[in-house]
């Protein structure tokens, strides 16, 4: 086993590319369509706005909105970027006023207007409890942060639940790229490992095995154990990339994630020696696996959330697809915040996978001499 | 030492190997001779307990090896048809990899790679990758991993397929080298017949999965003892001629190629006068017309009425 190991290792060494690759695709993939979404530079749709004298309180307050990007330009900036299309709404902000300026009809012009008309109000509600304040002889500012503490606490607890069909559920678009790219492009990194296997059959080699005094499960353990272990390293090396550089903290859990991912990297090294087990040649592989892996993504939610999709079929199917369950505990996880206990069900339908997949794909392929 | 005995072998409608009985002496060189598709590779998966036979047994040592086959298997080296080598490992890693398979390891695993590589040739190219060899260095390297276990018989499947004849001739060498030097007992494939007349002591000859002839090469060649091979060589052929030969009531078997015909009579009767006459009928220039000694192929052509490598 440990000779069939350094076997693959030393082959990997003189030729990574199609770790690298899929490494390299999974990372450019989730970081460009990331970066489409969320505008250059990241942190919402970018805004223009002019800011007149007095008014650059307001341009701050803005500048911490989460949804929106708002940028300072000069006026005739502000003016030549709406003409030209680079921005649908500008904003113009005085002291006593704001105009909305709409280059093309958008859906945001509303949400924009109703972010800076939430500042101004803010800002205007401070003015008056200072003046009040002032008026009553009271300390202004203790007045001011007692409002505003019992602002942010709300009037209402509000708590949401989501995980599998409830009525709301959250989303973070950087955790379900990244979690998503991964687990689709770790599938093509497994399966090409596991039709090694097809390959050293065809090539001989696996009879010069059987031959020898190792052991036939030997030589699948080692196999499957080595293909198991690639994929999860890119899985790492995508995770850790976006932890790093990127700074997506997957809510301080990212060990705990890669950890509660061992499953779904074996289901795919189990489902890889199924369809190797079906197919004829190397040939027929590459076509199913291509086919497999990109409908197993598109279904089990890897490029967009299961939760926009209201088929009932597609649904269904997804509940029979790893990467649905990858994406449930990376997605627990990281979003909802749940607890290993709360996650053992995707785990343990992967581990099921896992064992159903090996044992049939095993059996057909000792059953039809591949 | 190692028996065949009534060895048949079904791939769902197809009968690959039809009631096969052969033995294997040791020390000996056997041949397996057939055309492609004859049932040799089949023959030989058999024997090396890498299938189960249908019907029959094989017997190493007098013992059934079909159910506990670890005996056999200690004592046989295989040489695939296939290049079953990692192309993305160097010769001497390749070697390195199989012998840690065959358990053998430290300064043991050292020198026996050293030993093969020397005894096939690739001392000087232990490090360069096996995807840059030729086909015969492959060949070669294949061999080798094959000897790498010391094993007492080595068993090789078309050994020397698609190589050049340089190669082809160091391969037939270092076989025969193995078997005298080291008394190792082989069993060898081909459809080359001059491969096997060069190197085996005996020979069994299959077709579409039958034995149709075995014993020595001399033995062999006695089943043409009756009988006359003559060739006939010119620039072309016309139709009516080889219609004519093939209705002929002494002819037993015509084997027409580009520029020459083989034909085998009965040695009493004396074609000749009637061939020379029957060129000049049909108009066709005469380059040479001779009895030839009789061949393995003659006995293949004769007893099948095709050739080797029809």
């Amino acid at each position: 086993m440990k000779g069939i190991l350094l076997a693959r290792i030393r082959e990997f060494i003189r030729n990574p590319f199609t770790f690298l690759l899929f490494t390299g695709m999974s990372i450019v993939f989730a970081w460009v369509i990331s970066s489409l979404n969320v505008g250059e530079g990241g942190g919402g749709i970018p805004v223009p706005v002019y800011v007149e004298d007095g008014a650059s309180d307001y341009q701050q307050s803005l500048e911490e909105q989460e949804a929106f990007r708002f940028y300072e330009v000069d006026k005739e900036a502000l003016q030549e970027e709406l003409r030209e299309g680079d921005a649908d709404t500008g904003v113009i902000l005085s002291v006593d006023r704001f105009d909305i300026l709409v280059g093309v009809e958008s859906p945001n012009a509303g949400l924009i207007q109703q972010t800076v008309q939430e500042v101004y109000t803010t800002d205007m509600r401070e003015a008056l409890i200072r003046e009040a304040a002032d008026a009553e002889g009271m300390e202004a500012d203790q007045v001011v942060s007692s409002y505003q503490e019992a602002a942010s606490e709300g009037t209402f607890d509000l708590s949401v639940h989501s995980f599998s069909g409830e009525e709301s559920w959250q989303y973070d678009d950087n955790v379900h790229r990244v979690g998503g790219f991964a687990l689709f492009f770790a599938i093509y990194t497994i399966a090409y490992g596991v039709v090694k296997i097809l390959t050293e059959k065809r090539m001989g080699v696996w009879d010069r095995m059987i031959l020898s005094p190792i052991k036939k499960s030997e030589m699948y353990i080692a196999n499957l154990f080595y293909s198991f272990i690639e994929g999860y390293l890119q899985i790492i090396i995508i995770f850790s990339f976006f932890y790093f550089w990127r700074g997506i903290t997957f809510n301080d859990r990212m060990i705990e994630i890669l950890l509660m991912l061992i499953p779904y990297a074996l289901a795919i090294v189990a489902m890889s020696i199924l369809i190797t087990a079906l197919v004829k040649n190397v040939e027929q592989f590459n076509a199913a696996i291509s086919i497999i892996t990109v409908s197993l993504a598109m279904i089990g939610g890897a490029f967009w959330p299961l939760e926009i999709v209201s088929n009932p079929v597609l649904l269904f199917l997804a509940n029979l697809n790893p990467i649905k369950y990858g994406l449930d505990i990376i997605q627990g996880a990281a979003v909802y915040g749940y607890s290993f206990t709360e996650l053992l069900l995707p785990i343990s339908i992967l581990t099921l996978m896992t064992v159903l997949f090996t044992g049939l794909g095993i059996h057909l392929m000792e059953r039809r001499h591949i | 030492m190692l028996e065949l005995v009534d060895i048949s072998k079904h791939f769902k409608k197809i009968e690959a190997v039809k009631a096969l009985n052969m033995f294997i002496e040791q020390g000996e060189i056997v041949g397996l001779l057939g055309p492609n598709g004859a049932g040799k590779s089949t023959a030989i998966s058999i024997l090396s307990t890498l299938i189960e036979p249908t019907q029959g047994d094989v017997r190493f040592l007098k013992k059934s090896v079909i159910k506990k086959p670890s005996p056999l298997r200690k004592a046989i080296g295989v040489v695939p048809q296939e290049i079953a080598l990692y192309p993305q490992l160097s010769a001497e890693e390749n070697l390195l990899f199989f012998g840690r398979i065959y358990r053998l390891k430290g300064s043991t695993l050292k020198q026996r790679v050293n030993e093969i590589l020397e005894q096939i040739g690739l001392t000087e190219k232990r490090k360069a990758l096996v995807e840059s060899f030729s086909g015969g260095m492959k060949r070669r390297l294949n061999i080798g991993v094959a000897m790498l276990h010391s094993p007492q018989i080595l068993i090789m499947d078309e050994p020397t397929v698609g190589i050049d004849p340089q190669s082809r001739s160091y391969i037939l060498e270092t076989v025969k080298r193995l078997n005298k030097e080291n008394q190792m007992t082989v069993v060898y494939t081909s459809h080359y017949m001059e491969e096997v007349d060069y190197l085996c002591d005996r020979i069994y000859i299959m077709d579409q999965g039958n034995l149709i002839a075995s014993g020595t090469k001399e033995e062999i060649k006695q089943i043409l003892s009756s009988e006359n091979t003559i060739s006939i060589q010119a620039d072309h052929w016309s139709e009516a001629f080889i219609a004519r030969l093939k209705d002929h009531e002494s002819v037993t078997n015509v084997h027409v190629e580009e520029k020459e015909i083989t034909l085998i009579t009965p040695k009493e009767v004396n074609l000749f006068s009637e061939i020379i006459s029957m060129t000049d009928k049909y108009d066709i220039s005469l380059r040479s017309l001779h009895v030839k000694s009789p061949t393995l192929e003659d006995v293949f052509l004769h007893l099948t009425g095709r050739a080797l490598r029809d």
